[in-house]
């Protein structure tokens, strides 16, 4: 079995904020780099809810379909399907909690699982994936403090 | 500034191409390397690569089937000495500029 890949990092700022900065205020910090229009004014949208839709959206109204939530807990955590890129059949799931961390900021702890579902190529995503990690969270380290 | 086929500055311009050089900064990439680490596809990365090579930004070479991408560290060159001809006019001006006003 492929084991799931866990990231934990902390960050200064309280549970509520940082909850709200990753679903709320996503275009704050989400580098355009990590999207498929790359434009400087793409925004990034996670719809609250389970169920919601997790997506890019250009003004000019050009959208590509990320994910969608699959669990909802304000502020403690969210879960959510991944299939940016792959197909919605080959999604894998990602499982983000906010607790509370030493001197009032918070400890963020990142699950994503599922690589067996993609069989031979799953141990590939994931190290495809933990790379992306790594490159997209110093990004919301940067505005979270 | 020396004439390339295309101008790095608007190569610079994309994120995604962008995002492309700093993936070549670990050293020698195949597209298909490029493109598993990034959101859009391979006929995209190929897209940008010809870019970034008209801009000089990058080169590739043959690898039996493959194509490999590294960074041309002279094309960068060309980046600097641009901005270096801009501002050191920049400062050339200013020296004129102190020197005519100092008293007589």
């Amino acid at each position: 079995m492929t084991d799931p890949l866990r990231i934990t990092f902390d960050v200064a700022c309280p549970p509520e904020r940082a909850f709200e900065l990753w679903t709320k205020q996503t275009s704050r910090w989400w580098p355009t780099s990590h999207t498929v229009s790359a434009r400087p004014d793409v925004g990034v949208v996670i719809e609250p809810g389970v169920g919601g839709r997790i997506y890019e959206r250009t003004p000019e109204g050009e959208e590509h379909d990320w994910g969608r939530v699959t669990g909802w807990n304000p502020p403690s955590r969210i879960s959510y399907l991944w299939h940016l890129r792959q197909d919605r059949a080959d999604a894998t799931e990602v499982e983000i909690t906010f607790a509370e961390g030493e001197r009032a900021g918070t400890r963020i702890s990142i699950e994503h699982r599922g690589w067996d579902a993609l069989g031979a190529r799953g141990a590939d995503q994931r190290e495809l994936n933990q790379r992306g990690w790594t490159r997209l969270l110093p990004h919301f380290q940067a505005v979270a403090g | 500034m020396p004439r390339q086929a295309a101008n790095p500055f608007d190569a610079l311009a994309d994120a995604h191409r962008r995002a492309i050089l700093e993936l070549l900064q670990g050293g020698e990439r195949s597209v298909r390397e490029i493109a598993d680490e990034m959101p859009i596809t391979r006929p995209a990365v190929s897209r940008h690569l010809r870019l970034l090579k008209e801009a000089g930004l990058v080169t590739s070479s043959a690898e039996g089937t493959r194509r490999l991408y590294r960074l041309h560290d002279e094309g960068l060159d060309a980046v600097r000495d641009y901005l270096n001809e801009v501002w050191g006019d920049a400062a050339g001006r200013f020296r004129l500029l102190a020197d005519n006003s100092e008293p007589s």
